[in-house]
């Protein structure tokens, strides 16, 4: 019977209609999101050693780093990603030794004006942290090395003295005889 | 009065929702019937091929995501096979499982837009809503092992980039089981649908010689009765383990091409269950190079993607990054005998030969 087909069609979707809703609300219900979800990057200033891995493993130049040495340190000073061009392959994050580089669970990027769209990560004052961490690293290391050697220069003298005085007692020695 | 006759062209896309993307064919249409057709792709073309070169090889994988993005697991899956072949290298069992796992499931959502989309493109809006439903879910399992849900960048030189995450297995089992109920719900609310089978059967027929003389492949020549699918016929990877149907149809019509799709869809569920029965222990990656650095020569892997034979070509001069990359679409040169196709037609069977088709612009125009 023509028609039988599109009657069965009809029964599929009646049946279906008191059965609960697939989808949500969405802005106020939210669906969870897996861990491995690539959102927005985010990034651990404190954990970076600047290694440039995560800018060589990107596809497409979305991650500049801006670095400074000092006291034969390399700091980052300025870490920015360029979200409009990344492909959220999660390469990056891949490649980096340090987990530095995450993604979160933030979808929503959509912003009001372009030039939020380029995240800047890092911030001066973590910069001058960390620049004034390294430095007081530095000097503690340069005290230590100087208290070393001034141990160590000590120790060699009281050597030298203790030589002296037994080739002098030596000396005095072959005098007696 | 005598009235004037002449013919009229009319533009078909690239903003037409049933041209599955930005594709235009020039129709020149005598009445209602298409006289002549000229396809005009290339309003997605990104140069992918182009952009390969000035990438490392690993870096060229996000970037075949975007040729079919309705199946990106396939076509991370075909490079990589194909850099694998370069180099030598042996992918861990596991690897091969997973693969075989998430490229399965690809196809399924692949072919669910192609039968949702199909019957969308008759009329029926509610067709198209179910295929949807179902492929969410196969989304939201990729979600879960890489993070997206369209674009995986999920394969890597050497196996794939991360583990099977808890819970996965256990979620597709569960998948698998709903989706045998949802392949009944596509038969009863589309296949048997009386007005969808007038509008396709007998329509747009493609003879299995002119199939093969034009080189087509994957659904659209299994259809014409062809019982080429390389799963089969040049098995690669780990696909002579498990036990499957390559399904056939004999007319060629837009029907055939149409359920030849749910047909395979069912024996990609037999596939992914015996694969996640089995599913072994293991690494997911092989041990390879730090700096990926295949021989200089050249290589030529194929695979069967959902669209039909996705092919590799990469030539490497010895370096970090490929000297040339090229990849055969299958929905370009499935797309090539279209003009012939729908001659003869009317304009509202072009819209059901174009969606039996099944094209994805991002792979045509790459
Ligand atoms: S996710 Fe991919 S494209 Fe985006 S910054 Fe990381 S490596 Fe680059
Ligand atoms: S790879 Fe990680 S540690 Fe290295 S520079 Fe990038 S974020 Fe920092």
């Amino acid at each position: 019977m023509f028609g039988k087909g599109l009657l069965k069609g009809m029964k599929i979707t009646m049946v279906r209609f008191f059965k609960p809703k697939e989808t949500v609300q969405y802005p106020e219900v939210r669906l969870p999101l897996p861990d491995r979800f690539l959102g927005k990057p985010e990034f651990y200033y404190d954990k970076c050693i600047a290694c440039n891995q995560c800018v060589a493993a990107c596809p497409n130049n979305v991650i500049t780093l801006k670095t400074e040495t000092v006291e034969k340190k390399k700091i980052v000073t300025q870490y920015y990603f360029d979200q409009q061009y990344c492909l959220f392959c999660g390469l990056c994050a891949e490649a980096c030794p340090k987990d530095a580089l995450k993604f979160t669970k933030d979808f929503e990027l959509t912003q009001y004006k372009r030039q939020d769209i380029k995240l800047k990560f890092v911030n001066p004052e973590q910069v001058a942290k960390k620049k004034a961490e390294v430095l007081q690293a530095a000097l503690e290391k340069q005290a230590a090395q100087e208290k070393q050697a001034a141990q160590e220069k000590q120790a060699s003298a009281d050597k030298q003295i203790a030589s002296e005085k037994q080739a002098a007692g030596n000396e005095a020695a072959a005098g007696v005889c | 009065m005598a009235v004037r006759q002449e013919e009229f062209v009319l533009n078909m896309g690239p903003q037409h929702p049933s041209t599955h993307g930005v594709f235009r064919i020039v129709l020149t249409l005598d009445g209602e019937t298409v006289v002549k057709a000229d396809p005009v792709p290339g309003y997605l073309h990104r140069g992918i091929e182009k952009l390969a070169e000035a990438r490392t090889y690993t870096q060229v994988i996000p970037y075949t995501d975007r040729l079919d993005y309705l199946a990106s697991m396939l076509m991370n899956w075909g490079y990589v096979q194909a850099v694998e072949k370069l180099m030598g290298i042996e992918v861990p069992l596991r690897a091969e499982y997973i693969r075989v796992i998430v490229g399965e499931l690809a196809r399924i959502a692949s072919h669910l837009v192609a039968t949702g989309a199909m019957a969308s493109d008759l009329g029926g809006l509610t067709g198209f809503l179910y295929t949807f439903r179902d492929r969410e879910e196969i989304l939201d399992l990729f979600e879960m092992v890489c993070g997206s849900r369209l674009t995986a960048s999920y394969m890597r030189i050497g196996g794939v980039a991360k583990d099977l995450p808890e819970g996965f297995v256990p979620k597709a089992k569960e998948f698998l089981k709903k989706f045998t109920l949802s392949l009944a719900e596509y038969n009863g609310l589309i296949t048997g649908n009386e007005i969808f089978q007038r509008r396709t059967k007998n329509v747009g027929i493609l003879s299995a010689e002119k199939a093969v003389d034009m080189s087509l492949s994957g659904p659209v020549l299994r259809a014409s009765g062809v019982g080429h699918d390389l799963r089969k016929v040049r098995p690669y990877s780990i696909y002579p383990q498990f036990e499957f149907e390559v399904p056939l149809r004999t007319n060629g019509d837009c029907f055939d091409r149409y359920y030849l799709r749910v047909l395979e869809m069912a024996e990609s569920v037999k596939i992914i269950e015996q694969a996640l029965a089995s599913l072994p222990e293991g690494p997911v990656m092989a041990k390879i190079p730090r700096i990926i650095k295949p021989p200089a020569g050249e290589v030529y892997t194929e695979i069967e993607s959902s669209k039909g034979i996705m092919g590799v070509y990469i030539v490497s001069d010895g370096s970090p990054k490929p000297y040339r990359v090229h990849f055969r679409r299958p929905s370009f040169i499935n797309l090539g005998y279209l003009a012939e196709m729908v001659r003869g037609w009317k304009v509202a069977d072009v819209v059901a030969i174009l969606g039996s088709l099944d094209i994805v612009l991002g792979e045509v125009d790459c």
